[in-house]
């Protein structure tokens, strides 16, 4: 009986140490092995971004860049995606519809300022270990998205940076994610913005309900 | 007297019975039934799985009773010792220290048949568990005395009943499991569903999003589980075992589909910590953990209702004084019922209870038997009376000397008939426990085609999965085993409320099919004691001389009827004359002088013999005879002087009671050995039509035959010894409380008073047991017949819903709790006799 009760009395322990311990951070911990695979795979298209103070992750196309800090204390974005306004004003965007800030010079800024920490690393800076630094700080923004095999970084407002988990089985190895609405309001006809797929994507709402949602797509096999 | 027929014969085989513990379904009991009746020198084994009791015949030459240990114990259960260990609470005085309380134990610890002694200084007692079998209560506070300290007198109910307090601890273990499941359970299945019920108002915590954490969420699945299986770990223990040794059981199914559960949401965990995060779809921890929680919660429930089914056998047991009140060296001392030996002399006042049975040696008094009889007018006791056991001493304060103590007071043999009874199966238990057998492989199987026929219908490994582990979880053959035992165990038991022992549960159901009763007429329909009915008087006598010279003639008579003459003048007041001269003339009457005249009393032919003229009293001698009495002729002096008629009386109950009866379509028929003509009268009086006169006693029993021969169910009351074989040939034999030992040993009820009211109860008791029973084993069979193929995914192949195991797992729950809750409600059967 003893025996039972010490059992039961670990299983109640266990769960809060659990709960903090970062080994069982499965996503967490494999997202970061994945997007060093997709830093490795992008070559010469991952450069440091000094104006910015951050690193960034270039298309193929050099249409679009995914931005992450190296110094939460320094940026004003932490992770941010940057792309070409060109297409959307092809479109029939009206810039001055878009939200303040939105739009720097020809490009559209979409991202999110996680904090002021100051940023502090044990060995070399380099763009893995800033993103390690995402993940130990502010891992909520780091998720797991099934129907694509994709990780992705939450940048906000429904726009995302995604990568495959595993690029030798996946087509899109990386993918900018464009929450639609903000452009459909200021006049963007979405089949005509070259170069982004309008495309209905299946996800959990904030409930957890199944849902499908309209997103802009930018994917690339980088492979 | 009335109670004496319940001692056993020895037989050249023993009968033992065994307390059998780990048990969970009727498919367990016939294991053991099994096994032990496979061992060389078992006559007989059976198993009830409701009273938890193994009854085994067998030869001591061959087989001793380790050997039926070993067998059980290898099998997966246990025997628990029937001890008669008491626990008892000793007040002590003169401890000064903690010394002396070690020197108390080490005393007490010594004394043969204690087997665990702790003594508290600080409340100054001492708590003794012993054998009484072994050592008696005043040794232990003797030895208290000894070491030289003062055994003050014992608290009240310090003595404590073993079983109560097991099945009290039984109930309270199963409910601590089922509250440490039900702990982890809701958060578990809270967790698992959470997820996909939106709506639910607390949300998942973020470190446990399955999307997000997904090897979190699954470990802390584990975490949750882990402490269920603990709690339901016997369930394993118990059903691998079985299984291994192809027996499966209940346990197996529950084993066999919480593990399939288990085992392949811990692979979908490996899944997970490889990378493969869909495999969080595959996690069903919860439904093992939660099926675990509901039979956690049906076996609670079932635990309860089963110590209620046995709630008539601790009534009767409650009825028992604790202590007696015994004379010793001129002394009245108070001692624990256990003490007191047969001889002893006991002093029982007014409103107290009778300690043991025993014959009064001095005082008057009433005493309601009630309680053991159901009797409920009080009885007239005074010297060389018997009193019982747990009657209740009404007005006088009497002294009795005991002559039976222990387990062979009238109480104690009653509580040995109706345990046996209760533990006794009825030939519908037997058939329900030959399909519990097979019930389950049966079940393995359906649940392996299942299955099979999903994954070949090109259904997922998870679909199919659910459906197996639905299958065997859903049928259970919980209910199944309790249908039937547990309305046994109320119905015998509501039978001993009303003084009606039914010896087993055959007599019980074959009871419900009777549709001829035959009743004895002498001390059956009738008191069986004759009595003066009508004295009829020539010219020139009064009744009350007429009375008196007949009783005076006949004081002494050991006839039957001349004692009734005698008791008739008794009740009368009349002062007997004493006879100068007393002839008896066999076969005809008696010949007397008193006062100088010369008289005759007798029957017709003694008349005739002495040609005394009937012709005054002819038409009168005729009535009599026509109304089946018995009229004794009287003649002074060689001239008729009157007629004493003498006439068995029918019982208050009868004609109500036969009425009754045929009311409940019943064909009443009355079976004596006297003439036609008495019979008839008799037979007329109470409403029967159907009269067998003449009858010898020997050929009772071939009138039963008869009956039996034309396709009837024939039950026979009676009282007498000439009663015995009819009442054995009888499909059930009824015996009056009144009649003979024999009679009631032959009998397969047992009517502890004489009111005839109580055979329509016997029958309406037995019909309400059978409805009970049947209604139990509908819905048990119902219910598994319905369940498996819902379970199967039958009706999803129609478009239908398909059973979440967890739903089947609350269900098969349910069915044991309807089963038993059904049986109870027998406890409020009442006798219908408007």
């Amino acid at each position: 009986m003893k025996k039972k009760i010490m059992l039961i009395a670990l299983a109640i322990t266990a769960i809060p140490i659990l709960a903090a311990c970062r080994q069982t951070d499965i996503i967490g911990n494999t997202s970061i092995k994945s997007f060093e695979a997709v830093i490795q795979a992008g070559g010469g298209s991952i450069a440091p971004d000094d104006q910015i103070g951050g690193w960034a992750l270039t298309a193929p196309d050099g249409t679009s860049r995914f931005v992450w800090s190296r110094d939460f204390s320094k940026t004003e974005f932490d992770i941010m995606v940057e792309t070409d306004v060109q297409p959307f004003i092809n479109a029939g965007l009206d810039k001055s519809k878009l939200p303040d800030g939105m739009v720097s010079g020809d490009k559209i800024v979409v991202g999110t300022d996680l904090g002021s920490d100051e940023l502090k690393y044990e060995g070399d800076t380099t763009p893995i270990a800033s993103y390690e630094k995402i993940v130990e700080l502010y891992r909520e923004y780091i998720g797991y998205h099934a129907a694509l095999d994709h990780y992705g970084v939450d940048l906000t407002g429904g726009n995302m940076f995604e990568w495959a988990k595993d690029m030798r089985k996946n087509d899109k190895d990386i993918v900018f994610v464009l929450d639609p609405e903000v452009f459909l309001n200021a006049g963007v006809d979405p089949a005509k913005v070259e170069g982004w797929l309008f495309a209905k994507v299946s996800k959990m709402d904030e409930k957890g309900r199944p849902v499908e949602v309209d997103k802009f797509l930018k994917p690339f096999d980088i492979k | 007297m009335m109670f004496k027929h319940i001692e056993r014969v020895k037989d050249l085989m023993n009968k033992e019975t065994l307390k059998i513990s780990g048990m969970t379904c009727a498919a367990c009991a016939q294991r053991i039934e099994k096994a032990v009746g496979k061992i060389d020198g078992v006559a007989s084994a059976s198993v009830n799985f409701a009273t938890e009791k193994l009854s085994v015949e067998f030869d001591d030459q061959k087989v001793s009773k380790d050997r039926f240990r070993e067998t059980i114990e290898k099998i997966g259960y246990g025997i628990q010792e029937e001890t008669v260990k008491r626990n008892v609470t000793i007040p002590i005085g003169g401890m000064t220290c903690a010394a002396c309380a070690q020197r108390i134990e080490k005393a007490l610890g010594k004394t043969e048949g204690v087997s665990r002694v702790s003594v508290n200084f600080a409340t100054e007692k001492a708590t003794v568990e012993y054998d009484p079998q072994r050592t008696k209560l005043s040794a232990l506070k003797s030895t208290i005395e000894k070491a030289g300290y003062k055994a003050l007198e014992i608290e009240k109910k310090a003595a404590v009943d073993e079983d109560k307090i097991r099945k009290q601890k039984e109930i309270k273990t199963l409910w601590t499991k089922f509250i440490v499941s039900a702990v982890f359970g809701i958060p578990l299945l809270y967790l698992a569903m959470g997820s996909m019920i939106w709506w639910l108002p607390f949300p998942i915590p973020a470190f446990l999003e399955p999307m997000q954490y997904p090897l979190t969420y699954a470990i802390v699945q584990i975490l949750l589980t882990l402490p269920i299986v603990i709690a339901g770990h016997k369930f394993y223990s118990v059903g691998f075992k079985a299984l291994i040794q192809r027996s499966p059981n209940m346990d197996s199914l529950i084993a066999i589909g919480t593990s399939a559960a288990i085992v392949y949401s811990l692979y979908s965990v490996y899944q997970i910590s490889i990378g493969n995060f869909g495999a969080v779809e595959g996690l069903y921890f919860e439904t093992a953990g939660v099926i675990i929680t509901l039979i956690l919660l049906g076996k609670s429930l079932e635990a309860v209702s089963k110590s209620k089914t046995s709630d008539a056998i601790k009534k009767l047991m409650g009825l028992a004084p604790k202590t007696a009140i015994v004379i010793q060296d001129g002394k009245e001392i108070e001692l624990p019922i256990d003490e007191v030996e047969i001889g002893d002399v006991i002093v029982v006042k007014p409103g107290e209870k009778i300690p043991v049975d025993g014959e009064v040696l001095e005082g008057n008094t009433s005493i309601d038997e009630s309680m053991l009889t159901g009797e409920s007018m009080p009885i007239d006791k005074k010297a060389g009376d018997k009193v019982y056991a747990a009657s209740i001493n009404k007005n006088g304060s009497i002294r009795f000397k005991a002559t039976k103590v222990g387990g062979d007071t009238a109480l104690a043999q009653i509580i040995k008939l109706v345990e046996d009874a209760q533990g006794s199966k009825a030939p519908i238990a037997q058939m329900a426990d030959i399909v519990s057998g097979y019930f389950v492989p049966i079940v393995c199987a359906i649940a392996v085609i299942a299955f099979i026929a999903w994954m070949i219908g090109g259904q997922t490994l998870i679909f199919s999965l659910t459906i197996f582990i639905a299958v065997l979880v859903i049928a259970c053959p919980c209910a199944l085993g309790l249908a039937t035992p547990t309305a046994i165990m109320v119905g015998t038991g509501k039978g001993a409320e009303y003084g009606i022992l039914i010896k087993g549960g055959e007599a019980l159901e074959t009871a419900h099919k009777i549709n001829t009763i035959v009743f004895d007429k002498t001390g059956t329909i009738t008191e069986g004691k004759p009595e003066v009915t009508d004295i009829i008087t020539a010219e020139g006598i009064t009744e009350e001389r007429l009375l008196q010279i007949a009783a005076s003639a006949e004081k002494g008579s050991e006839h039957p009827l001349g004692e009734a003459i005698v008791r008739g003048a008794e009740k009368a007041n009349l002062q007997m004359l004493k006879p100068d001269k007393f002839e008896a003339i066999p076969g005809h009457g008696i010949e007397v002088e008193i006062n100088g005249s010369h008289t005759l009393i007798g029957n017709r032919k003694l008349m005739d013999l002495r040609n005394i003229s009937m012709q005054e009293l002819e038409k009168e001698s005729d009535r009599l005879a026509g109304e089946g009495k018995t009229p004794m002729y009287i003649a002074i002096d060689n001239r008729l002087s009157g007629i004493i008629a003498v006439a068995d009386v029918v019982k208050e109950s009868s004609a109500k009671a036969i009425k009754k009866l045929q009311s409940m379509g019943i064909e009443v028929a009355m079976i004596t050995g006297d003439n036609r003509k008495t019979a008839e009268a008799i037979a007329k009086q109470v409403g029967i039509t159907k009269v067998l006169a003449e009858v010898l006693p020997q050929d009772k029993s071939n009138e039963v035959k008869k009956l039996q021969a034309e396709g009837k169910k024939v039950s026979m009351v009676g009282d007498g010894i000439n009663d015995a074989p009819a009442l054995a040939q009888a499909d059930i034999g009824i015996a009056i409380g009144s009649g003979t030992d024999v009679a009631m040993e032959s009998a397969d009820i047992v009517l502890m008073r004489s009111d005839l009211m109580d055979v329509p109860t016997a029958i309406q008791l037995s019909r309400s047991t059978i409805r009970n029973i049947k209604q139990n084993l509908f819905w048990a069979f119902g219910y598994n017949v319905l369940g498996i193929p819902i379970a199967a995914g039958v009706l999803y192949l129609f478009g239908g819903p398909l059973l979440n195991p967890i739903f089947a797992a609350a269900a098969m729950s349910m069915s044991s709790v309807s089963v038993l809750t059904n049986a109870l409600r027998l406890k409020r059967f009442k006798p219908y006799h408007a």
